[in-house]
């Protein structure tokens, strides 16, 4: 009986660790953000980037955008929200708009064409997968140096001979 | 007489930290580091390392001595990090995460240890040494060959460019000093990071209460007298194993808060330096191998550490070469471990003699009467 009572604390335990992880895995999943300022149309509705677009997370101003730049944020989570401050003209009265999206967990980065996005279109039109260039040159292979006793041995110079 | 022998005593215990107070003085001017630098760093180190020394703490209630297989518990710690970096897990829930996987990587570790260290009883510290270069080997097979083909790792900037392997360093901005920043306040220009004091402050308040509780009153009795508490009815190997165990638990624990701090892992290094520092820093602050305690941890952290500090600064002040401080750390940091050891071993045969003794003179009182 005690036996038993023991092990059922363990597992009640066990699964109560198991279940912080999952929490963990879910809220503290990373993403990077990145906002493109891109004219553009879908579908043949088109969308135009503003003369310049502020971008701010938190109250944070995180890119200042002009037509076809890019900006980026870091954020936790699969909740993302921000605010854009648009100025359509040059010398123009500017607006401000919020924006809340949900994140696909799956992606680390994530490409948001922030003017399709506020011309109301649907997410496959301003949402897409970032994928990094990919270098056209070999990258180095880096030396891992994991002996403290390394070149102390005469290890190269049986090498050499 | 009595008294002087007390002072006497005193001094012995206290030489290495007295050694070190001189070091600082002569040091701090030198440097020409002002207070409030100085204050600045030395608050920093302590919420980065404290974490790490305190996890040394059981086993030498224990009667382990030094557990230098803490080392161990560090790699666990790492291989947690690397895992949550590579599923992008960040901020503070990433370094729960990386707590989370290290946990059972410890105590499978710390088991394997602590059953050897039952093998090689009254040898432990040098044992636990040579486990932790065993151990490196086998978390280099893993770090290096296993973590591409055999575990997942997805990311490039983390994988080495071959395809497999992790490379030497790995990046940990997504959480660099999250658990310090969560809630920092600055006092005069210093900043203090308060949540990872509270972290220290709950683990030193449970080591006090671990310490009287049945299993810390086990440990005490077996780092005694392992005869005398066998006799008693304690499963003495049983019991050492755990402390081993919490250690190492600890250590993983302690590796996670000291490499948020840093911001980065040195793959195949920072492991391998760390026991050495706080094994060294713990012996700075006046413990011994058969006794040590958590205001040993805390003077320990703050003279070794200004050491760390003015070294390289008054080194180069003095020759002109910062290098000649930068070796002066390091041969301190050994030398303080050697003669920490060197006393031990004199105090002990010391307590021998002395008890030879009068187990002579009460026999030869014995037999005049």
């Amino acid at each position: 009986m005690k036996n038993s009572k023991k092990l059922l604390y363990r597992l009640a335990a066990a699964a109560v660790v198991v279940l912080i992880a999952a929490a963990m895995f879910i809220v503290g999943r990373g993403h990077t953000v990145y906002f493109d300022s891109k004219s553009g149309d879908y579908n043949g509705t088109e969308y135009a980037a503003p003369y310049k677009m502020e971008v701010y997370v938190d109250g944070e101003r995180v890119a200042k955008l002009k037509e076809g730049e890019r900006g980026m944020a870091s954020t936790m989570g699969q909740s993302f929200s921000f605010r854009i401050e648009v100025t359509p003209e040059k010398g123009g009265d500017s607006y401000t708009k919020d924006f809340s999206l949900k994140l696909p967990y799956s992606l680390d980065g994530i490409v948001v064409n922030v003017p399709a996005l506020e011309a109301g279109l649907p997410e496959e039109a301003w949402e897409s997968e970032f994928v990094p260039v990919v270098q056209a040159a070999k990258a180095e292979d880096e030396e891992v140096v994991t002996d403290e006793f390394a070149g102390l041995m005469g290890d190269e110079e049986d090498e050499a001979s | 007489m009595t008294k002087k022998k007390n002072l006497r005593g005193l001094l012995r215990q206290g030489s290495v930290s007295l050694m070190f107070v001189v070091i600082c003085i002569v040091c701090i001017p030198i440097s020409g580091l002002s207070p409030a630098y100085l204050v600045n760093e030395i608050v920093t180190r302590t919420g980065r390392n404290a974490f790490l020394i305190l996890s040394l703490l059981i086993p030498i209630m224990a009667g382990m001595g030094l557990n230098f297989g803490m080392t161990l518990g560090a790699m666990a710690g790492e291989i947690g990090l690397i895992l949550v970096s590579d599923w992008q897990i960040v901020g503070i829930p990433g370094m729960v995460l990386a707590m989370i996987i290290s946990v059972p990587i410890s105590i499978i570790l710390g088991l394997f240890c602590g059953k050897i260290l039952n093998m090689a009883k009254g040898r432990e510290m040098i044992t636990s040494y040579i486990i932790s270069y065993f151990i490196n080997g086998v978390y280099q097979l893993v770090v290096l060959y296993l973590m591409g083909p055999v575990i997942p790792i997805r990311h490039s900037s983390i994988k080495l460019p071959r395809g497999y392997g992790i490379r030497n360093t790995v990046s940990l901005l997504s959480m660099r000093q999250k658990l310090d920043n969560l809630v920092a306040i600055r006092v005069g220009g210093v900043k203090i990071p308060v949540v990872t004091f509270i972290v220290i402050a709950v683990m030193c308040l449970c080591i006090i209460w671990f310490r009287k509780t049945k299993l810390g009153q086990d440990m005490r009795a077996v780092g005694q007298d392992m005869e005398v508490a066998r006799d008693a009815g304690i499963n003495v190997e049983r019991t050492r194993i755990i402390s081993i165990v919490i250690s190492t638990v600890l250590a993983g624990i302690g590796m996670i808060i000291y490499l948020q701090n840093m911001g980065n892992i040195a793959t195949y290094s920072s492991h391998s330096q760390i026991g050495m520092f706080c094994i060294a820093a713990l012996l700075v602050g006046g413990a011994s191998v058969d006794k040590a305690s958590i205001g040993n941890v805390f003077l320990g952290i703050a003279l070794f550490h200004t050491m760390f500090i003015v070294a390289p600064k008054a080194g180069a002040v003095i020759t002109g070469d910062s290098m000649i401080g930068e070796y002066f750390r390091v041969f301190v940091s050994y030398a303080v471990i050697t003669v920490a050891l060197i006393m031990y071993e004199t105090n002990k045969r010391r307590a021998k003699g002395q008890a030879g003794e009068e187990l002579a003179r009460a026999q030869l009182e014995e037999e005049r009467a």
